[in-house]
């Protein structure tokens, strides 16, 4: 079961503010001051706003820490609190909680101001203490007090829903009674020229399945679901937000870079996500999609989920929470899945922002506008990755077979 | 050396270089040859690339509209669009 | 275990691995300070591939767009292959609904530079080519596409316990009935920028630290000394190690020999470590490495082997020490064996030199190691022979607190 959530994205900090934009259709992506992009063809981004004082004032070493490892703290300490986790070592055992964690750039942004220095002369080694991807994952782990396994998978777009399945693993066998999953990015020149180098980074804030998209837009952040079998979580009094049913992943062995156009390969890691899940595709009532924006991933994601879901594509409610917070690669998928929790909690789904209308040769329910309300019972939320890794989740309202199977799943 | 034959070789050139074709002279490039999909087998990729390399060598700035298949189908139909360019 | 495929700086293959383990001397190359990253009196050499031919295993044309570690462990998994008798079959139909998980400490380092050289020089001029190959997850992605594995594909980042996790993944996915098979292992490259940087927080063995002479050349030997009294640092390596993993019936249904089994495993974390360094966790450590044994049905008594991670860092392997002997207690340790002096830290050689400890290759005198250490109390392997080892415990602390461990079998 999932029985927290944390959130840091372009939106704010915490899920209050994450919350209450999407439902709002408000988008971070705007104009950003981490660098001087005037050299990009690109101008836009969801960059993070300054944290509030009060919570840069609880930890000591904030200004220490790399961007990456703030996002990841705050947001693990806002999951851990909601169920009553915080302080971890007086409310479980360190040696059975595990940390698994997604991220494409880790310190980058730090690693790039080390090599500029590096440059001109002068080696700031401090800046590199967290500069592996593994930084983030490494820092909530070693902030928590936690003893138990930790990972970070770094797998491009769908590492963090990887992450994701990797703690469902974890759980289900035991390894694990408590699992803090989730991922973390910062904005740096590396990814943002990179992708504006392969033309795929659109103007305007990217506009996921619409007619005459243009691309993706980048953004940064953290997201952090505490994930907990159902007994435990019972008897401490947290109440379970929705369940992590199932976890699926495929690899397209196609391309580096343009995704299988057939979508086999991602309609492979949603099977394989229901299945595990032991659900079939007409238990699904929305979708939450990689939806970059860019023409190549939206259309073979959509060929994905028609293999999948047939006919009744057409009228599965959609969203593609890229479009309010941006791409935040490697922690994509933990953010998404903390905004498809929040739709199956809220009972409703939340709108996609962005003008014109859907791309007529991707016919999908895009929910625009206002919240579309909606007692969904579960949902599958997607990333699908550069490199043709693909994952696939599934989570659902109400506990999977829990008169029978207590204690089985989280 | 009359300009129309300097841009084709220029550009030849780059393609071998800025995609790592070893093995491969500037010379074994007819004018009118495919570039991707087939004759030389490049993608998506290799376009990007040879785009930055070419923005850099003759100076210009090449839109993404103009990125479409015509104008990089083969030396002749880029060494036309360069120099409609310049 | 069914195929091993491993290049470093003792060449390429099992047989150039296990010669140079039984010789128990590193091959040393001096690292490019061209670029003028290295400070002065700093680490010169490392464990290097080199100029290591990988054009029987990744042709130039194919092989054009790929970085370094893309290239290197597509080699090396390709050579995991044809040493399973597998190399066939994933040539032409592919091997479909395999695992691939591959783990980096770093990533592809050259190409990160070079694009972040481009960036900062002029942002548009950055290189398609640098930045598709830079992610980590590049080389796990080119095994994919070559060997059309289309199961999960990973790739860990933890540091140097990212090697022994992508086995306990890949293990995973099969025993879960996600994959038929894995294709795991690790790949690094040693770049200038990463052995200076490695060098500047003190890391690696210096010239002259451990007061021995060169051996002729010029200049002084750099030698990581293993539990040592005296160990100052460890030797950066590079290159990739590949195995491949299957089922054991699938393996025996082919009439392949593995190589070795896997009994369990474990992995932990150390919250005390600073994030560059190894920290004092080990009764905590010593608790998960017996919780480890304890599910594969084992105890301290039945190990016959342990091939430590144990690299010459002056912390790490300290921990390493403390952590053994408190999971140990009274009873004495079985043999040690610490192969990273002779293949160096990163890139695959300490998986490799693992699998052949349990399939029973000898191995000679751990380099570098003179001196024992009060503190630590652990003399490991001086050469001769070993007993058949039965199961085996290779043992990984990384920088940073994350820890991991497997338990091997022989082949039955």
């Amino acid at each position: 079961m999932v029985t927290g959530l944390g959130v840091v994205s372009g939106l704010g900090w915490g899920v209050a503010p994450f919350q209450a934009a999407l439902r709002a259709g408000r988008t971070g992506l705007g104009a950003f001051t981490r660098f001087d992009h005037s050299g990009h063809r690109t101008h836009i981004a969801a960059q993070v706003p300054e944290p509030p004082p009060a919570l840069a004032a609880r930890y000591p070493r904030w200004r220490r820490l790399s961007l990456a490892d703030r996002f990841a703290l705050a947001a693990a300490d806002e999951a851990l609190a909601q169920p009553g986790l915080l302080p971890l070592s007086e409310r479980a055992d360190p040696s059975r909680v595990g940390v698994f964690f997604g991220s494409s750039t880790g310190g980058m942004w730090e690693g790039e101001l080390f090599f500029a220095d590096l440059l001109a002369g002068r080696a700031r080694l401090a800046l590199l203490a967290s500069q592996p991807v593994s930084g983030p994952g490494d820092a909530v782990a070693r902030h928590l007090g936690v003893t138990g396994p930790v990972e970070t998978l770094s797998s491009a777009c769908s590492s963090a829903s990887l992450a994701l399945g990797t703690a469902l693993d974890a759980l289900r066998a035991g390894e694990v009674d408590i699992a803090v999953a989730g991922g973390a990015d910062s904005l740096c020149q590396l990814t943002y020229a990179g992708f504006n180098a392969l033309r795929a980074v659109s103007e305007i804030p990217c506009r996921p399945f619409r007619a005459g998209r243009e691309g993706l837009s980048i953004g940064e952040g953290a997201a952090v679901l505490l994930l907990e079998p159902l007994d435990r979580a019972v008897a401490r009094g947290a109440v379970p937000l929705a369940e992590l049913a199932g976890a699926g992943a495929s690899c397209d062995a196609h391309h580096m870079t343009a995704p299988d156009p057939s979508g086999q390969g991602a309609a492979a890691a949603v099977a394989a996500a229901l299945a595990d899940a032991g659900m079939e595709s007409g238990e699904i009532d929305f979708l939450n999609a990689h939806g970059t924006g860019t023409p190549l991933n939206d259309a073979a994601e959509w060929r994905a989920f028609e293999r999948i879901f047939g006919e009744r594509l057409k009228d599965l409610p959609l969203a593609a929470t890229k479009a309010n917070v941006g791409h935040l690669l490697g922690s994509a998928g933990a953010i998404e899945a903390v905004a498809t929790v929040l739709c199956l909690t809220a009972g409703e789904v939340h709108p996609t922002p962005g003008a014109g209308a859907v791309d007529p040769d991707l016919p999908v329910q895009l929910v625009q506008g206002t919240p579309l309300a909606l007692a969904a019972r579960a949902a599958v939320s997607t990333n699908l990755a550069f490199g043709g890794s693909n994952a696939a989740l599934v989570f659902s309202h109400a506990p999977v077979g829990q008169a029978t199977t207590a204690g089985r799943d989280s | 050396m009359p300009e129309a034959q300097a841009t084709p070789s220029r550009i030849k050139r780059l393609i071998v270089t800025s995609l790592n074709l070893d093995g491969v002279k500037p010379e074994m490039i007819e004018d009118d040859a495919p570039l991707f999909g087939e004759g030389l087998g490049l993608d998506s990729v290799d376009a990007l690339e040879l785009v930055v390399a070419l923005e850099k060598e003759f100076g210009i700035k090449i839109k993404s509209q103009e990125l479409g298949r015509e104008v990089f189908s083969s030396v002749a139909s880029l060494s036309q669009f360069i120099e409609g360019r310049s | 275990m069914t195929g091993l495929g491993a290049i470093g700086s003792f060449g390429g293959g099992r047989q150039d691995l296990a010669a140079a383990l039984l010789a128990g001397r590193p091959h040393l190359a001096a690292v490019d300070r061209a670029a003028g990253y290295h400070r002065s009196g700093g680490a010169r050499l490392a464990a290097l591939v080199g100029g290591y031919d990988l054009s029987p295993w990744v042709p130039a044309r194919e092989g054009r767009r790929m970085s370094p570690p893309s290239k290197l462990a597509l080699a090396a998994a390709r050579m995991a292959l044809h040493d399973s008798g597998l190399a066939g079959l994933a040539g032409e139909d592919g091997l479909p609904g395999a695992a691939v998980v591959i783990s980096t400490s770093f990533g592809p380092a050259s190409y990160t530079e070079g694009l972040l050289k481009q960036i900062l020089d002029r942002p548009e001029s950055a290189s398609p080519f640098l930045f598709t190959e830079s992610v980590a997850n590049a080389p796990a992605a080119q095994i994919g596409i070559a060997t059309g594995a289309t199961g999960a594909g990973l790739t860990i980042a933890q540091r140097e316990a990212g090697p022994l996790l992508t086995v306990l993944r890949g293990t995973a996915e099969i025993a879960a009935g996600r994959a038929p098979l894995a294709l795991v292992g690790t790949v690094e490259e040693m770049t200038p920028l990463l052995h200076a940087v490695l060098d500047r927080f003190g890391a690696l063995a210096r010239p002259g630290d451990s007061g021995d002479s060169g051996d002729g050349t010029e200049v002084a030997a750099e030698v990581a000394r293993p539990f040592d009294r005296r160990r100052a640092g460890f030797l950066a390596g590079d290159g990739s190690a590949v195995l491949v993993l299957e089922d054991a019936a699938r393996a025996a249904e082919r009439g392949c020999r593995p190589l070795a089994r896997l009994l369990g495993g474990g992995r932990a974390f150390d919250p005390s470590a600073p994030p560059t360094g190894w920290g004092e966790g080990h009764a905590a450590l010593a608790r998960s490495l017996l919780g480890g044994l304890e599910r594969a049905g084992l105890t301290p008594a039945d190990v016959d082997l342990i091939v430590s991670g144990a690299s010459g860092a002056r912390a790490g392997d300290r921990l390493e020490a403390l952590t053994l002997k408190a999971a140990w207690g009274e009873r004495p340790l079985p043999p040690i064996l610490a192969p990273k002096a002779v293949v160096g830290e990163y890139g695959g050689g300490f998986l490799a030199a693992a699998i052949l400890a349990a399939a029973g290759v000898p191995f000679g005198p751990t380099a570098g190691f003179a001196e024992v250490d009060p503190e630590l109390g652990i003399v490991p392997h001086r050469g001769g022979p070993l007993p058949a080892p039965a199961r085996v415990l290779v043992s990984t602390l990384a920088a940073g607190g994350a820890a991991a461990w497997l338990l091997l079998g022989a082949a039955e």
